[in-house]
């Protein structure tokens, strides 16, 4: 951790340097603009390195609090508010709630900084159903049209070429056909277990022979051996949890394919990604959300507990954390859970661009992956749109750097300059797409040293999962963390599951 | 001088003759305004054979090889040009200074054949005979490509083989004169080598040209092409042989005025002369003013709105002569207003109602164009119909698109509508199909507008009945998130277009 802080120092500095300059860089004679954006590492690091309290100016009593504005903290408060219990707040260390799932905006597109969609649920993820149907997007067991994903969903790049969806490559070769088919196969047959559910809790064993093994092991122990389904698998894990299949569980790597089978061809997505939910969630607790109040302590004090803030100290019966787990371990006062939890650092850049680029083969998906490549491909933000044409665009670039260790990556991460990142992004763009710098005007980058939890081997059955589930209070956790999926459906059950508690706790009292 | 010099001059002059009327027409075809591309060709073209006349000062010895080798250079530039260009135009955006690049070569070269051949002849001829007879048969060449060239030429063998046999003729006369100024001639053997060569690679292209012609595409345009723009959103061409006035957009056929009125009396009437009391109409897409002009029949329509996506096409069939003759001024009529907007997202921000839409939006060949055929496009347009509205769809063939025709009726009743497949022959087209929606049950109508050219009480009820090869087929309703109609049509035209 000492390493860790020393390099991250130095990368905040260059942060914010780079953040406040808006960076121009010459590439193909076409100035590109952009930047940093606000990472929220400052204020972050400001918690993590214990800078000084501030003096107590406010003494608020509330019975309830909520530490962090993502899709947990979120969703805690729209259960709560649904319950009818209304005396809580929601303190959010960032200048915008939403978390992962935040946004931005420009004259081109709105576009999303990180989640960017939701699979359609299973008639057993009851929440995520429940949510939809208040938000109209659910409306007599029919989805809003325009917010599942149009036609073509994805599109892959492989062989100079685009080629629709996945299976051009997988079943490209006599032997991939066999595997591939064999694959899927091995899927319906874990699906037929029930253990690979969303939530993860209604189904999972504590205990599961394939969380003792890594998806690479699984592969290889059951004989897949075609490139192509093994890049694939890799890319699945990269995708979901930033990291290679050689590091991540069985379990959780499975789990990527055996949960999701849906009646209607999704995903649900919108421009500005799951901030489209998160808006949506403001409009009915946001009066409760305090933005750039990040909590510093958390303590017990008789039965309940003391929340303080940098200018505040909020009296209180229970507090639901919230946030990411690492951050407990430093706000918590006892937090004695030895939660050892690998977090994988992300890039995600959001691409305006003035024109569409050159390229052969199918037209552009929704998500646009390339095979070989470092990065997860690109989401075009202006995809959900119903005009038939479209002149300037928004395209989400992601990169998990798991070709790494978390360490190494977030040092790369945080080191490299503006202008070396879009180096990096275009040339990888470049392959399908010769003339991406002509037709990019502006490239910004967000940076998060910490963005998910990893599923390594063994998380299931982690013993710190269970502390946590059966904390009694006055804190409870309810984050995305423990489950070690960062996903929708993750995040909002243990929003809910803690804000359950709560209420339990509050009414009995 | 004998006859074989004659000959040579003869071809050579026409060679050159048809270099030029070869740039000239492929940009005419392509660009358009033929006026302005003529003009500018042939005046770049004898600017550069004066460049090339006065070039050739500067050659002083071994006249006959190098006269040889600029016919070799003028086959192989002149010969590959109208295919260099038709690439050019299809693979690039610098035709135009191809164009200029491939004439003004060709012209310096093709200057540089008289004076260098005069030349030659000086020493054997007198020099007035020289000059009249050199000068009388390269006029009597030009005449004879310049009447070729229309009445056999493009007619039978196209622009892009017409070049590369001419090139192949000004290489026969470069081997031709390694024979006949043999004497004057050192290294024959390997300026015939030569020839022969370039006469190889001529040949391969002349025998190839077919396929180069597909892979440009000018094969759609077989007829004069009297305007040519790249809007925004598509490539329009119009092409007109004898009375037949066709437009193209993005090379496909949108109709031929020897035909169109039975594409648009079928689109407008069946549905339109059933509702007396239609009041306000949509039209959705049919920027070319046709089906306006159908629906300007009828006295109880107080008001059109066209939607039509590109200014471009609307601009067009509103102030063209030719085509305000055609639509008959339809688009500037006072009780027409023309909306320059997409259509899906001008229903999502308007709430007019109407009594009869007409949907005439290109074939669904890509999802782009494919989102104006989903479940959620027809419950949009359902929201603007008033209760006794009716809709009609053009819903591309149900005899070469089968699946393709009954998939767009199937994704209308998916929404609730009750429907009316029907169908016409339209000769340039084939059998094509629309479909008449509306909430009630659809009725023929008791009588038509007079003044029809096609369309009549018994012919409308044949069209609703389907022979066996085009009856339904079972098919999925068509939605944005997933679109089988683009696959569906993909998959049968594929198999009709070779």
């Amino acid at each position: 951790m000492t390493d860790d802080r020393v390099i991250s120092r130095r990368g905040f500095v260059g942060t914010c340097a780079s953040a406040a300059l808006v960076g121009l860089s010459c590439k193909g004679g076409a100035r590109i603009a952009g930047g940093f954006a606000d990472d929220g590492g400052a204020a972050g690091h400001r918690v993590r390195d214990g800078a000084p309290l501030g003096r107590v100016v406010e003494r608020i009593k509330v019975p309830v609090v909520i530490v962090g504005g993502g899709i947990a903290g979120l969703s805690a408060a729209w259960w709560l508010g649904r319950n009818g219990f209304h005396d809580y707040v929601v303190l959010e260390l960032e200048d915008d709630a939403g978390g992962n799932a935040r946004s931005g905006r420009n004259d081109v597109s709105a576009y999303p900084w990180g989640a960017h969609y939701v699979p359609v649920p299973n008639r057993d993820t009851t929440l995520v159903r429940e949510l939809f149907s208040e938000l109209g997007v659910l409306r007599d067991g029919k989805w809003d049209e325009r917010a599942l994903c149009f036609s073509p969903q994805e599109r892959l790049y492989f062989r100079d070429r685009w080629h629709e969806g996945f299976e051009p490559l997988l079943a490209d070769t006599r032997d991939g056909r066999a595997e591939w088919i064999r694959f899927n196969d091995a899927i319906a047959a874990l699906r037929a277990t029930g253990q690979f559910t969303l939530p993860i809790a209604h189904g999972a064993p504590s205990t599961s022979p394939l969380d003792t093994l890594t998806m690479a092991q699984w592969l290889a122990r059951e004989g897949f051996q075609t490139a192509a389904l093994r890049w694939y698998a890799d890319y699945a894990c990269r995708d979901d949890y930033g990291a290679l299949a050689s590091e991540t569980s069985a379990w959780a790597g499975l789990h990527y394919f055996a949960a999701r089978e849906h009646d209607e061809q999704g995903p649900l997505t919108w421009p500005e990604g799951n901030a489209w939910i998160v808006a949506r969630l403001l409009e009915r607790v946001g009066s409760h959300v305090r933005t750039r109040t990040p909590v510093r302590r958390v303590e017990r004090r008789g039965t309940g507990a003391v929340v303080r803030t940098d200018s505040a100290e909020y009296e209180c019966e229970a507090v639901i954390f919230a946030a990411p787990l690492f951050l407990a371990a430093r706000v918590v006062a006892g937090f004695t859970v030895p939660v050892d939890i690998a977090y994988s650092p992300w890039l995600v850049a959001n691409l305006t661009l003035e024109r569409w680029p050159a390229e052969r083969g199918s037209p552009p998906a929704w998500d646009n992956t390339l095979v070989d490549s470092r990065g997860l491909g690109y989401v075009v933000g202006t995809h959900q749109r119903v005009t038939t044409h479209t002149d300037r665009t928004v395209w989400t670039y992601y990169r998990s750097l798991a070709h790494q260790t978390p360490r190494a990556a977030r040092t790369d991460l945080l080191q490299r300059s503006w202008a070396s990142w879009v180096e990096v992004i275009l040339a990888d763009l470049g392959r399908p797409h010769a003339d991406i710098a002509r037709c990019v005007s502006r490239v910004d980058i967000r940076r998060t040293g910490h963005a998910m939890a990893r599923p390594v081997p063994g998380f299931l059955s982690a013993p710190w999962r269970r502390a946590l589930a059966d904390t009694r209070g006055p804190v409870f956790y309810g984050h995305a963390d423990l489950s070690g999926m960062s996903i929708f459906e993750e995040a909002q059950y243990h929003g809910i599951a803690a804000a359950r508690s709560v209420l339990r706790r509050v009414n009995h009292a | 001088m004998n006859i074989a010099l004659f000959a040579t001059v003869l071809l050579i002059a026409a060679c050159g003759l048809v270099y030029e009327l070869v740039a000239g027409a492929l940009a005419s075809y392509l660009l358009g305004d033929s006026v302005m591309q003529f003009s500018t060709v042939i005046g770049a073209y004898l600017f550069a054979m004066g460049i090339g006349s006065w070039l050739s000062r500067f050659i002083t010895r071994g006249l006959v090889a190098r006269f040889v080798g600029i016919e070799l250079l003028v086959a192989v530039v002149g010969g590959f040009s109208s295919t260099a260009l038709f690439l050019a135009f299809a693979w690039t955006d610098a035709f135009r200074f191809a164009l200029y690049a491939i004439v003004v070569l060709v012209g310096i070269l093709v200057g540089l054949e008289i004076p260098l051949l005069m030349r030659i002849l000086r020493d054997r001829y007198q020099f007035k005979d020289v000059v009249s007879n050199v000068l009388t048969f390269d006029y009597l060449g030009a005449l004879g490509a310049s009447l070729l060239f229309p009445l056999v030429l493009v007619p039978h063998i196209g622009l892009v083989r017409a070049a590369l046999l001419f090139g192949i003729v000004n290489a026969l006369v470069a081997l031709w004169s390694t024979w006949l100024f043999r004497h004057a001639l050192g290294a024959r053997r390997f300026l015939r080598v030569a020839c022969v060569a370039v006469l190889a690679l001529l040949a391969v292209g002349f025998v190839a040209g077919e396929r180069i012609t597909a892979l440009a595409e000018h094969g759609l345009y077989a007829d004069d092409v009297i305007f040519a723009r790249t809007t925004k959103y598509q490539r329009i061409v119009l092409t007109v042989w004898k009375d037949d006035l066709r437009l193209f957009l993005n090379s496909h056929l949108q109709f031929s005025s020897r035909d169109e009125y039975r594409y648009h009396e079928a689109l407008v009437h069946p549905g339109l002369a059933g509702l007396p009391g239609a009041r306000r109409v949509l039209v959705l897409g049919g920027g070319d003013g046709l089906a306006v002009r159908e629906i300007l029949r009828y006295q109880n329509v107080e008001r059109i709105t066209l939607v039509d996506l590109d200014p471009g096409m609307t601009s067009l069939f509103s102030t063209h002569t030719a085509l305000v003759a055609l639509n008959q001024h339809s688009l500037t009529a006072s009780r027409v207003r023309v909306v320059n907007a997409d259509a899906f997202v001008w229903l999502d921000a308007h709430d007019e109602m109407f009594d009869f839409v007409v949907v005439d939006f290109p074939d669904p060949s890509n999802y782009a164009v494919g989102k104006l055929y989903t479940t959620s496009f027809y419950r949009l347009l359902a929201r603007h119909l008033t209760r006794d509205g009716r809709v009609v769809v053009q819903s591309t063939s149900p005899l070469f698109a089968r699946a393709s025709f009954w998939c767009i009726e199937r994704t209308l009743r998916e929404v609730g509508l009750q429907t009316a497949p029907y169908h016409v022959y339209i000769p340039s087209f084939g059998e094509w199909g629309f479909v008449l929606a509306g909430v009630s049950p659809y009725r023929t109508p008791l009588t038509l507008p007079d003044g029809l050219r096609f369309l009549d009480l018994p012919a409308l009820g044949q069209m609703f009945d389907f022979p066996r090869d085009m009856q339904p087929v079972a098919v999925q309703p068509n939605r944005l998130n997933d679109q089988v109609l683009v696959r569906y049509y993909e998959r049968e035209w594929e198999r009709i277009n070779r």
